[in-house]
């Protein structure tokens, strides 16, 4: 019998990094693939059911709508956009300091709980014609609107962010006399960070709802005062043409907000290939 | 005789948690020289990591005294006297680990006189075998890796008196014997004054002057074992008929404490 050794470790060579071309290219076709099938499927119904424009416009009419009044669209969209972002930056901004304060102090805390309750309880919608009795025909009623829409997602993650940093590194902290704004800086705001990401995510829908819902209201010019008043003259390409360059809006307000969480966020485990099941 | 690094003198402390009141450690005193390694071993809850706090000022005593270098604990805490290894890593997950390393430095710099220079960090790093990781971010080492960094760090710091808090209690059995080791071969280079808190008999021995150990609840300090075993040690010190003899004694002490 012949004699078989092992090899030496260092003689041996380590597989090759499995390749699988066809799965990166299924998950990298498989968001174009959705979309693709929804429209599809709802040209087909439509086509199938003869259904009158309407009831439900076909996609392709919207779309073909869209295209031949490029300029029609991108000035009422920028307004809109305009509007949304502000609102949400200022909603950001006013939950990352009500949130800071509330997660410094326990009086803050229960103070300003009710405030949030209060306004989270509120419809805003009804808060627009006193923000039109302030402001006028300001942007300013659509950002505030924007604003109230998107902040209680933003304040309630930031003080869960802001809470719940690790105790051994807190107390480590301490051990070196860190003071409040170095233990903030240094630990509570990046550690609140994939909170207000997540919460990010949700608010962008929530502003954009928030500047549409203002501009109903009170305006000349934006895809909400698009869609009000392609609803009053029954242009249904109009209005569904709103609607389709708003839900594009969205798409790129959250892949922009996804990249940057990408580079932002390079260290926290939602980033890792094993928790995406890539 | 210099003055302690670290001195306990009849402290007492209850603490509150929701209207219990809970009787952690009773009139407990200890001088550490400086320099010496105190290891404080005695079963959980006895107040072993309750000690460490009072002595970094991140707790006050009830009553009694804790000093530090001759200062009370909190300024000993402003003037960044001691470094901190706490149970778990706690490296900030978005720093890298030359950025951890030096993050206590970093913190309160007005105090931070006596942190290594960049060049003598990277040569401990060296020493412990980091340099490869030093872009790293701790989600990419091991917990082996991780807590070699924690010790790193604290190092760092420079400061004269280091307190650690079960840090290897987390690492399997094999990670943890060669830490052990690791830090004995830092801190006799480095020379500074440690309180080290631990479960381990063994651990204990092996890296400690003198072995403190606590009763249960409330801690009492009811033995403290020198352990007369020459440095610098190496893991062939564990086959050594010393060891098993402080070994055997440390184990007794505590048997006593457990059934006092």
């Amino acid at each position: 019998m012949a004699d078989r050794a092992p090899a030496p470790h260092d003689a041996e060579q380590p597989p090759d990094a499995p390749r699988r071309p066809l799965r990166r290219a299924l998950l990298l076709a498989a968001p174009f693939a959705g979309l693709t099938a929804f429209f599809v499927g709802w040209e087909l119904y439509v086509r199938i059911r003869d259904l009158r424009p309407l009831t439900l416009p076909r996609p392709s009419d919207v779309i073909r709508h869209v295209a031949e009044n490029p300029g029609f669209y991108a000035q009422n969209g920028w307004v809109t956009v305009q509007e949304a972002f502000w609102g949400f930056v200022l909603a950001f901004l006013v939950a990352l300091v009500v949130a800071t304060a509330m997660a410094h102090s326990q009086f803050m805390e229960r103070a300003t709980l009710p405030v949030i309750v209060l306004v989270q309880s509120t419809p805003v919608a009804v808060l627009v014609p006193i923000f039109l009795l302030w402001f006028g025909f300001s942007p300013w009623p659509k950002i505030l609107t924007a604003m109230l829409f998107a902040w209680v997602p933003f304040v309630a993650n930031a003080l869960i962010g802001l809470r719940s940093i690790d105790e051994d590194t807190h107390e480590l902290l301490r051990s070196v006399n860190a003071g409040r704004w170095e233990i903030y800086w240094r630990l509570r705001f990046p550690h609140s960070l994939p909170y207000l990401f997540a919460a990010g995510r949700i608010c962008v829908g929530l502003a954009l709802v928030g500047a549409v819902i203002g501009e109903f209201f009170n305006s000349r010019d934006g895809l909400g005062n698009a869609a009000r008043v392609a609803q009053s003259r029954l242009l249904v390409e109009q209005l569904w043409g709103s609607v389709f360059v708003l839900a594009f809006i969205g798409v790129a307000f959250v892949l922009l907000l996804i990249a940057a969480e990408k580079r932002v966020l390079r260290w926290h485990a939602s980033q890792s290939a094993d928790h995406r099941g890539v | 005789m210099s003055a302690p690094a670290v001195s306990f003198e009849a402290v007492s402390k209850w603490f509150r948690p929701k209207g219990s009141l809970v009787h952690a450690l009773s009139k407990v005193s200890l001088d550490v020289q400086p320099s010496e390694f105190v290891s404080l071993i005695g079963p959980s809850g006895c107040g072993k990591s309750t000690m460490l706090r009072l002595a970094g000022g991140l707790l006050e005593p009830d009553r009694g005294t804790v000093a530090v270098n001759s200062q009370t604990p909190a300024e000993a805490r402003r003037q960044k006297r001691y470094g901190f290894v706490p149970q778990h890593p706690a490296l900030l997950p978005w720093r890298t680990v030359r950025r951890n390393v030096s993050l206590l430095s970093d913190v309160n710099r007005r105090a931070g006189r006596g942190a290594m220079s960049d060049d003598e960090q990277l040569a401990m790093l060296d020493g412990i075998g980091l340099t490869p990781f030093l872009d790293s971010l701790p989600r990419e080492l091991s917990g082996g890796l991780q807590q070699r960094v924690s010790i790193a760090r604290a190092f760092a710091l420079g400061a004269p008196v280091l307190m650690m808090d079960e840090p290897f209690s987390a690492l399997d059995e094999i990670t943890r014997a060669d830490m052990r080791y690791l830090l004995l071969e830092v801190w006799e280079r480095i020379g500074s004054t440690v309180l080290f808190v631990t479960h381990s008999i063994p651990e204990a021995v092996v890296l400690s002057d003198r072995v403190a150990v606590l009763s249960g609840r409330p801690g009492r300090i009811t033995a403290v074992v020198d352990v007369p075993l020459g440095r610098p040690r190496h893991a062939e010190v564990e086959d050594s008929d010393d060891f098993h003899r402080v070994l055997a004694e440390v184990r007794a002490a505590l048997r006593q404490g457990w059934s006092n």
